[in-house]
């Protein structure tokens, strides 16, 4: 049994210890919003936050994630109210939109840690995420538009 | 409403439809084409408008990212009068024959059609609803039709400010008679199309609640990892059930085509199974074949003696033999691969009487026909839920991942079963873009235009393999002899004016899974043909875009692009210190798109700052979304042209995740400047159009910059820098 808080909420689960917490997640505790990419950390899709920092849920073993405070897409606002969010709505970010919850992740984390990122530092924050569709030119203007709100 | 519960014929089936509950329903009217007969199966071709005001429609086409639900709902509500906010848009649950696409014959999304097809269609019937719900409203009110208008959702009469909502209006106007010839709505009074209205889809794809086919939840779900064999063309011969029987969460391991899929209590009991099962596999002599093995087929292919000629016009070989100036060069590109967000999956409910799938498919038609064919599974028992689509670029068009499903549920006596690709296998296993190579040659005249031009282009013939019969390719192309478009497009049917043109295509067929890849033939044959004007506008020692526009003589759309990215990126000047430029243009899928690209070359390092694309696509529905194609398609496209490439190895493809196979990252990623030029053409698709110029105007600029040509990709493995 591994206990950890999910979204503000506290959960119990039982799966092997070495099961990436991104199954646990979307299969058991059925969130299902943090996403299966890659499964070796290349393509961030999986990115939630463990204690505020981004990880790759993907290769993050659920016996680290013990005691600690997990936010996925689905707890990081109530409602899409997060600034992040709203500027990925005001310059319509997503195509397919895949890989978005996991772009939203990184931005939100990196903004909660530098309220107001060069292109540069948005570029070294947001190097492993990945998105095919090639959202790229307004994720970088959605994070200044974020970090302007 | 339950829609698979009416039965089968048109007229039943909107009789049923209405009868489900109050509604106005007007089947969409759909052009007719070669292959489409009286529907077999039921008919969801319609729009639908319910008591409480909500319209729905269903339309054939995924939504993979391209933003097209969002462009055929302003259409529809544009129309209409409809009020924005009451719209829905679904999909058809069954591939039935209404929603064959042209060309192919089969309800896809491929093609760029979403909007460009549907256009038309949408817009009659949402104009037919609009006369019957005036018709309803004006008897209602004892007022003419002309005193009344229709939007947001209301028909008004303006005159004494009285107005009545869509939804209480529905029971009277579907006793009316549909009208044959409505009267469409004036541009000008079309408010949705051509305004950047935001897309649906967004606020689900912000917070994590869009659902995916990979996010699928049923009722005592199981999950399933697949072990193929790493050599295409090899088949599973055994595999060891003990072998993976004591591992936690494993239920069982099905045999399906080419390898086995482990199905356990969870997808990472499965994945761990399926990677420890006992398999063996068959030998075949594709063993042996490698990547240079494919090259050496395909430079063999381009000195066959004899080639079929799929264009003729005028003599070229006369004109190659004259004695003006003749600039020969070779070409080639890669085998790719797709790398969706999203890798391959499907959930499936199977039993002998009834089959439910929920599959985010670009390929309807091909998943009902891959389960026709494997299992003689009949078409009235398919139910298949079309999810969004973490990314389709072509690759999602295939149909083994329903089979494994639905043999995995029929293992376990229809439960629930969702199986899902790891990444290495949805990397491994193919279904490439495929690897080509072409050859020209042309004749320059004294003033340095071309007169002749003979391009030879070896490859396999992909409307072969994408099961259209040449019968249904010479219908596809206006009877073009041999003109395989999936091969050709973009070669034969080239804008420029060239009056002596030859195209042969040397047909080899690659012992590998092939599929399209988003701008199919235009993704190779743009490099080609924009990188040979470059290398002909260079050896006649004129501007790459004089030369360009002087070979496009009454080509409007061509010209008007061009000028337009001229004026962009400001060609007429000298480029900015360190930076060379390279232009291309292409036509595909009834849009025309011209880029300039802007790369600065260092010691070691190609660094594109900026891009200019100016794009023809007709009347752009919505803006912001030809924009998000453009930029997309660019960075999409650089990546690509850059370093992407599978490579082939004892048969089996060497790549396998992200980390070999590198999508640009976003630090790599170039500022996009969009311009749309409308000059009243024709509708033209959009989320393909944007790729086919990247890679030749890429070269073209760092020919600029270093005086090497490089005519092969991907370019990052063959530039000296």
């Amino acid at each position: 049994m591994t206990a950890f808080t999910l979204n503000g909420r506290e959960v119990d689960v039982t799966a092997e210890p070495d099961t990436p917490l991104l199954w646990v997640i979307r299969e058991q505790l059925k969130l299902t919003g943090t996403k299966y990419g890659c499964g070796i950390a290349q393509c961030g899709a999986c990115t939630l936050h463990v204690d505020g920092e981004p990880v790759r849920a993907c290769v993050f073993p659920l016996s680290a994630a013990e005691g600690r405070s997990v936010t996925t897409i689905e707890g990081l606002s109530e409602e899409g109210s997060h600034p992040v969010q709203q500027a990925w709505v005001a310059l319509d970010v997503p195509q397919c939109g895949y890989c978005q919850s996991g772009q939203i992740m990184s931005a939100a984390a990196l903004l909660a840690r530098n309220p107001s990122p060069s292109d540069a530092e948005i570029d070294a924050a947001m190097a492993g995420n990945l998105c095919r569709c090639g959202t790229y030119v307004r994720i970088r203007a959605a994070i200044h538009r974020a970090s302007e709100a | 409403m339950k829609l698979q519960d009416v039965s089968l014929t048109r007229r039943s089936f909107l009789a049923g439809a209405v009868a489900a509950g109050v509604a106005l329903v007007v089947p969409l009217r759909l052009p007719t084409w070669a292959g489409q007969g009286e529907a077999a199966g039921l008919s969801q071709a319609f729009i639908r408008i319910d008591t409480s005001g909500q319209v729905t429609f269903r339309l054939p086409t995924s939504e993979m990212g391209q933003g097209t639900h969002t462009g055929q709902a302003q259409i529809l509500a544009d129309e209409l009068g409809a009020d924005w906010s009451s719209i829905v848009v679904g999909m058809p649950n069954q591939p039935t024959p209404d929603y064959r696409i042209p060309f192919i014959g089969q309800m896809r999304s491929v093609g760029s059609f979403g909007i460009r097809f549907w256009h038309d269609p949408l817009r009659l019937a949402a104009a037919q609803a609009r006369e019957m719900l005036t018709q309803a409203a004006a008897e209602r009110l004892g007022v003419a039709p002309a005193a009344l208008h229709a939007g947001n959702g209301f028909i008004v009469h303006a005159d004494s400010g009285r107005r009545i909502p869509f939804g209480e209006l529905v029971g009277d106007a579907s006793s009316l008679p549909v009208p044959e010839e409505p009267t469409l709505r004036p541009d000008d009074q079309r408010t949705l199309s051509g305004r950047g209205v935001p897309r649906l889809d967004t606020p689900q794809k912000v917070t994590g609640k869009a659902v995916y086919a990979v996010d699928v939840e049923r009722e005592g779900m199981l999950y399933g990892a697949v072990r193929l064999a790493p050599v295409f063309s090899a088949d599973i011969e055994a595999f060891d059930e003990s072998s993976v029987a004591g591992m936690p969460g494993v239920v069982a391991v099905v045999r399906v085509p080419r390898g086995a899929v482990v199905i356990a209590d969870s997808w990472w009991q499965a994945k761990r199974a399926a990677d420890a099962l006992g398999i063996t596999f068959t030998a075949t002599d594709a063993d042996a074949l490698s990547t240079e093995a494919i090259d050496t087929m395909l430079r063999d292919a381009l000195d066959r003696p004899d080639v079929p000629v799929s264009t003729l016009r005028g003599d070229a070989q006369a004109t190659l033999s004259s004695d003006g100036q003749v600039v020969e060069a070779e070409y080639s590109v890669p085998l790719l691969t797709h790398m969706s967000m999203e890798p391959i999956n499907c959930t499936a409910e199977s039993t002998e009487e009834r089959t439910e799938l929920w599959i985010g498919t670009q390929g309807q038609d091909v998943v009902r026909m891959t389960l026709e064919n494997a299992l003689q599974l009949p078409a009235e028992r398919l139910f298949l839920n079309t999810t969004y689509l973490g990314g389709g670029f072509g690759r999602k068009t295939h149909g083994e991942i329903a089979l494994q499903a639905v043999l995995a549920s029929r293992a376990v006596n229809g439960r629930p079963i969702k199986v899902l690709w790891a990444r290495e296998d949805d990397v491994r296993q193919g279904q490439y873009r495929q690897t080509m190579r072409c050859r020209f040659r042309a004749a320059l005249d004294d003033a340095g235009n071309i007169t002749g031009m003979r391009i030879r282009l070896a490859g396999p013939q992909m409307g072969r393999e994408y099961g259209m019969d040449p019968e249904q390719m010479a219908q596809a192309t206006g009877n073009l002899a041999n003109f395989d478009p999936f091969s050709l497009a973009g070669l034969s049917d080239m804008r420029y004016v060239i009056p002596n043109f030859v195209v042969e295509h040397a047909v080899v067929d690659l012992p590998i899974p092939l599929c399209p890849w988003r701008s199919i033939a235009h993704s190779f044959n743009g490099f080609f043909f924009e990188s040979f004007m470059d290398e002909c506008a260079a050896a006649a020692g004129r501007d790459p875009l004089e030369f360009r526009r002087s070979h496009s003589e009454g080509q409007e759309r061509m010209l008007a692009v061009l000028d337009r990215v001229a004026e962009m990126s400001r060609w007429s000047e000298p480029a900015a210190e360190g930076i060379a430029r390279g232009l291309a243009v292409v036509e595909s899928y009834g849009s025309y798109v011209a880029q300039v690209v802007e790369a600065r070359v260092d010691d070691d390092d190609i660094n594109v700052e900026r891009v200019h694309v100016a794009i023809d696509c007709g009347h752009a529905i919505n803006p912001d979304q030809v924009e998000a194609q453009m930029q997309g398609s660019v960075i999409d496209a650089l990546g690509a042209a850059l370093r992407q490439r599978v490579t082939i190895r004892e048969g089996r493809a060497e790549q396998s995740n992200f980390h070999d196979y590198s999508l640009l990252r976003i630090g790599e990623a170039p500022s996009v400047a969009v311009s749309i030029v409308e000059i009243g053409s024709p509708l033209g698709g959009v989320g393909e159009p944007g790729i086919p110029p990247l890679a030749p105007a890429l070269a073209n600029a760092l020919f600029a910059a270093t005086q090497q040509r490089i005519r092969h990709l991907p370019l990052s493995e063959h530039i000296q820098v």
